[in-house]
């Protein structure tokens, strides 16, 4: 009993990172329709800054999230203003869109290959190893900030997305990007800012999953995966679902382990992947566009 | 279903096709070409079929697959298997074997074709990478993380040119029969629009299945191939997502949906790959990064998207040649 307590308890924590990471990807994908393939690059990106941050500068990793997130916020900018703005839009650019972001991850890869060696890093702080008693089992101090921040996040995304200028306007651009030009919003401007926000929450998934695992510069492509399948799951842009999807995914994986041998536990999530495509192409509940 | 007999391919085309294969057959011996040299041309033939393959599905039905390795696993690993087996089973007949298993594999991918666009190529991820794992676990079957060795003599090395020769020749023809037949037409009209496809009559169903099935036997006979060309494999190589990955570069390299294309793109991508893990093995994976995204950006069709800009600045500049001379 006492373990399942604790897989439950941990299945809760990493549903959080979970979220995090699918959300950026969901609300590129529902505002642009353009697949991120680099989304799990940025993560292992977010990674590294906080570990060179942290390594350096001797900055603790939660008071590096604003420059994680700007920085990461800014590659995003970049990447859409320099390369995705040029690709063709709709079906036929898509098999377009997925290569070159794919080209793009492959160049993160290297890039952190030559600069930091293929090594596991972790960061390691004087709270890393603290648990504090709940529910009769113990919680990392760490694992429960990350969910904290991974709860408070998508809230703030989507308070943003409802109640501000700028969040009704990325959701008129979702739904009709053309009628959107005839009410004067500036769709070019959307679409940037869109991108840049969905690479900076990777990147803020990438800096807190480093808090909590070892991470090289392979590090992401199982987390991009891990975010389509909470994406498709719980339709686009819509918190709540994005969060029980997230809440799935995390708690199927952590009782795989109770009855698969431990090598396979990280062929779950793909198989997850595939199964929720080809069964649940639409969602848990239907597919919502930033609803 | 009907297919009617391609069109007469010109017959210029058949011409320079026979030559160059009859020229590639002798070059060997004409040439007394170095085991080196030799074995990278095998090596290239091997690519060229694969990356023909992998284009039925990612150029000419436009559904671009992330995951080909674990069908070029299948195949490779039934292979091997087979020519372990005491006594071992004549090769050719374990390629066939390897390659039709990686067809049977491929049809277990059938509820996976209705997903159009990035939801299909998102979902071969999944299925190569689950592919991997679960392979490289079964250690009975693939030797695990060490692999398994395979007893090739030179005598057989020497005779894999002109197997994988055969084999590139065939798919090359093969290709172009796809391309020229109804079946190639149904395919483009799947790739454009699969709802109007269906509505003028066209079985999406069947044709993707069928075009899946047959790009997935090719592969596997493909991998079949390169188990006895290295004589020792594993499947973090086999089955490896930079495995996937090739399939993908050559073809856009070369130019995704024409018909030779991807032979240029293989041809392209041996050498690089053989320049660069001997000069800049860090640098490899970036370089192929940078070369997708300046091809997307800057020539989509890739190499033959650049050649058919050089012959049509060529004939402008032919053509407008005489008319300066007059003035």
């Amino acid at each position: 009993m006492d373990r399942f307590v604790d897989l439950v308890v941990s299945a809760v924590l990493l549903a959080g990172l979970y979220a995090t990471m699918a959300y950026g990807l969901g609300l590129i994908y529902g505002v642009l329709r353009v697949v991120n393939l680099a989304h799990g690059g940025v993560i292992m990106v977010g990674a590294y800054m906080g570990w060179i941050l942290h390594g350096w500068l001797g900055l603790d990793p939660y008071l590096a999230i604003p420059l994680v997130v700007g920085a990461t916020f800014l590659l995003g900018v970049v990447t859409y203003r320099v390369l995705v703005r040029h690709l063709p839009r709709g079906a036929a650019g898509g098999p377009a869109s997925l290569l070159l972001l794919f080209g793009v991850w492959l160049v993160l890869r290297n890039a952190a290959y030559l600069l930091f060696s293929g090594n596991d890093q972790t960061i390691r702080t004087a709270y890393s190893t603290r648990a504090i008693p709940l529910l009769g089992s113990y919680v990392s101090v760490n694992r429960l900030a990350v969910l904290a921040i991974a709860v408070v996040t998508p809230v703030a995304l989507h308070l943003l997305l409802k109640r501000t200028y700028l969040g009704r306007a990325i959701r008129a651009v979702a739904q009709n990007a053309d009628s959107c030009t005839l009410v004067g919003i500036d769709v070019e401007r959307i679409y940037t800012i869109t991108f840049g926000l969905g690479t900076a929450l990777a990147g803020l998934a990438g800096l807190l999953s480093a808090t909590i695992f070892s991470f090289n510069p392979g590090f992401g492509s199982g987390e991009l995966l891990k975010s389509f399948v909470v994406v498709v799951l719980g339709g686009l842009g819509s918190v709540f679902g994005t969060g029980i999807a997230a809440l799935v995914l995390a708690v199927v994986e952590v009782f795989a382990i109770l009855v698969l041998p431990s090598y396979l536990t990280a062929a779950v999530g793909f198989v997850m992947l595939v199964l929720v495509l080809v069964f649940r192409p639409g969602g848990l509940f239907g597919q919502r566009v930033l609803g | 279903m009907t297919f009617s007999w391609p069109p007469l391919v010109p017959r210029w085309a058949v011409a320079a096709f026979v030559l160059v294969v009859a020229a590639l057959a002798v070059a060997p011996a004409a040439l007394d070409l170095s085991i080196y040299s030799r074995n990278l041309v095998t090596l290239a033939f091997l690519m060229i079929s694969g990356a023909l393959a992998w284009n039925w599905m990612g150029g000419f039905v436009g559904q671009v697959s992330f995951g080909h390795a674990a069908l070029f696993g299948v195949g490779g690993f039934v292979a091997a298997r087979l020519m372990l087996m005491e006594p071992p089973a004549p090769a050719p007949l374990a390629w066939l074997v390897g390659g039709l298993a990686a067809g049977v594999f491929s049809l277990g991918a059938h509820p996976m074709l209705r997903l159009r666009g990035p939801y299909f190529s998102i979902a071969t991820i999944g299925v190569g990478e689950a592919a991997r794992l679960l392979f490289t676990y079964w250690e009975d079957f693939t030797g695990g993380s060490s692999g398994l060795s395979l007893p090739i003599d030179m005598e057989m090395k020497d005779r894999l040119y002109f197997w994988g020769l055969g084999l590139a020749a065939l798919v090359v023809a093969a290709s172009f029969l796809i391309r020229r037949s109804t079946l190639g037409l149904q395919l483009l009209a799947i790739k454009a629009d699969v709802d109007a496809a269906a509505d003028v009559g066209v079985n999406a169903t069947f044709n993707q299945d069928l075009v899946f099935a047959l790009s997935a036997v090719v592969v596997g006979i493909t991998g079949g191939l390169y188990a006895a060309y290295f004589s020792f494999i594993e499947p973090g190589d086999m089955f490896g997502f930079d495995r996937s990955i090739a399939f993908v570069l050559m073809s856009v390299i070369g130019g995704v949906g024409t018909v030779l294309g991807p032979v240029l793109g293989a041809i392209v991508f041996v050498l690089l790959r053989q320049f660069l893990l001997a000069s800049y093995p860090q640098l490899y994976l970036g370089l192929y990064g940078l070369l997708l995204v300046f091809i997307i950006l800057f020539e989509p069709l890739g190499l033959t998207g650049l050649a058919l800009r050089l012959a049509g600045a060529v004939r402008k500049r032919t053509r407008r040649a005489p008319r300066e001379s007059l003035a």
